[in-house]
């Protein structure tokens, strides 16, 4: 029943309005409040943001660097509130999350122009995993907005001079415009793809490397899937809703051209 | 806190357009309570059906009439002026029945029947699927005109509704009012919606069927204008102002180097000024 549960609770927010996914979220759990858990853990929401006390630069929040209440900040390694004995990587793993959040720090600054960014790295049994997040605002009138939530979950798995990748991405992408003429205008969502991929491993550098350039492709190929779908399927649906010119032309077009074909190939 | 109705009720009334039967199935299962929770749902539905305008074919016909505010009547009984038609609705199942013969009654009952023949060429020649209603309202000081396209295509994730709702007062000169709603939805491997209200304040200057359609045909086609140029502004403005397609120096990053730039320094590829 529980699984059954956990998915038609997926479904759900699959299909009400994504604007609204913290709210329904939060009503799901009160129905049902044992798939909390498993429902936080995998349903992406936007993040939010929160300043590092001990460097006052500003980090990300998820469930990969919280423990109980408090979050941990990728620039201090400290949790806040702090905590005696919350959960941090290992050393060699931190040492990578380290380098990690330093490129990474470079790749929103190139890309995103802005924003704020964090990497979150942990132990695994055969290797390590980790989170990369990005967030960008915009507001250029006060009548339009946008936000962008970049969340890259991967694995690592060791093999021999190699390593298996698998990346599961999801955007969220909220836009909202409103003018006289347009009245308001809500396009929001979220997607998700997965890649899996080996990949030579010559040291703990080429875990950065590979990891950045699996990010950079796949935000690419999201952002192209983002733009077909939010400007141009979104655009083509109310084309088929409503039609711009009146059908009897489009019908009167289509009987022509037919009777032309037809005659083409007599 | 609120209690497991109220929440069902409220995902209930949030079902995109095509969607209602999905997110029913899943309020059953989710609440563990199956069938049993749909008579106490039953308010959710129908706010959902008037306000979505839902459709319902009329017993022994392929006509499809809308269901709304504007033309329920008593008990759950909706009338159609153009068949002039009464039907009982069941809610949850979006079905009509006990059809019954209802002559429209109105004093202005001449403007009506001509708004419905100049309303539906109208609606016909830019809506490929579509139910429309004109009904008198308000003690019959009052028309309500309302339209509702759909468009479903769950094998390939997507649906779509279309509402225009006006009101207008009947007087010599008068001025109709109302609300343009755009709904999309997109779900594969994601889930995207577009969700528009465009409200509609027009004068008109003399109260006759064809003035009347004549204007709401040029706001609806303004605004369809303005939405498709809101596609294009909001996809090169905001859009390319969140992320960029690639850095401004036209080059990936270059990963085996980034690690040891700090920012500030150059980090166009060591090509300098």
């Amino acid at each position: 029943m529980a699984d059954a549960q956990f998915d038609s609770a997926l479904d759900l927010l699959r299909r009400l309005n994504p604007r609204d996914t913290k709210t329904n979220l939060q009503a799901i759990t009160s129905i049902v409040p044992e798939l909390t858990e498993d429902l936080l853990s995998s349903v992406d929401q936007p993040l939010e943001i929160r300043r590092c006390p001990q460097t006052s630069r500003d980090y990300l929040l998820c469930d990969y660097n919280r423990d109980g209440d408090s979050y941990r900040s990728p620039w201090s390694n400290e949790f806040d509130p702090p905590l005696e004995d919350g959960t941090v990587p290992s050393e060699r793993v931190r040492k990578l999350e380290v380098a990690a959040n330093e490129s990474f720090d470079v790749y929103r600054e190139l890309y995103y122009e802005g924003g704020v960014g964090s990497v979150y790295f942990w132990d695994l049994d055969d290797g390590f995993a980790g989170v990369i997040l990005l967030k960008k605002g915009v507001t250029p009138g006060s009548q339009s907005s946008g936000e962008w939530d970049s969340i890259h979950v991967f694995e690592a798995t060791d093999r021999a001079r190699m390593s298996h990748y698998k990346l599961t991405s999801t955007v969220i992408l909220h836009l909202a415009n409103k003018t006289e003429a347009l009245g308001d205008m809500d396009l929001s969502g979220n997607m998700t793809r997965q890649v899996e991929v080996d990949l030579p491993v010559e040291s703990d550098a080429s875990h950065v490397a590979n990891v950045g350039r699996l990010v950079e492709d796949m935000e690419l190929k999201m952002r192209n899937l983002l733009q077909e779908v939010y400007f141009g399927k979104a655009k083509d649906v109310v084309g088929e809703l409503r039609s711009l010119g009146p059908l009897s032309d489009a019908n009167r077009d289509r009987e022509t051209q037919r009777e032309m074909i037809m005659s083409m190939q007599k | 806190m609120a209690s497991t109705v109220e929440l069902a009720s409220s995902f209930i009334e949030g079902a995109p357009p095509g969607e209602l039967a999905d997110v029913v199935a899943d309020v059953q299962t989710l609440t563990s309570e199956g069938e049993d929770i749909i008579p106490s749902l039953l308010p959710a539905f129908k706010r959902y059906n008037e306000t979505q305008l839902a459709t319902v074919k009329l017993p022994g016909s392929s006509q499809e009439v809308i269901v709304s505010a504007f033309n329920e009547l008593e008990d759950n009984r909706y009338f159609d002026p153009e068949s002039q038609t009464s039907f009982a609705v069941d809610h949850t199942t979006q079905t009509a029945s006990a059809a019954q013969s209802y002559p429209l009654e109105s004093a202005h009952a001449d403007l009506i029947k001509s708004l419905l023949k100049s309303f539906g060429v109208h609606a016909r020649e830019h809506y490929p699927n579509c139910s429309y209603g004109v009904y008198p309202i308000e003690d019959d000081s009052a028309v309500a005109i309302v339209l509702v396209a759909n468009r479903y295509s769950p094998n390939n994730f997507w649906n779509g509704r279309f509402r225009a709702i006006y009101q207008l007062p009947i007087s010599s000169s008068s001025t109709l009012t109302g609300n343009i709603h755009v709904d999309v939805h997109y779900y594969e491997d994601g889930n995207v919606a577009l969700n528009t209200t465009k409200p509609v304040n027009i004068s008109i200057p003399s109260v006759s069927a064809e003035s009347i359609v004549s204007r709401i045909a040029a706001a609806e086609r303004d605004y369809q204008e303005a939405l498709n140029r809101a596609f294009v502004q909001t996809s090169e403005g905001v859009f390319k102002g969140l992320r960029r397609q690639l850095p401004i120096t036209r080059q990936k990053v270059e990963w085996e180097k980034v690690g040891g730039y700090r920012l500030g320094q150059d980090i166009s590829g060591g090509k300098g000024r």
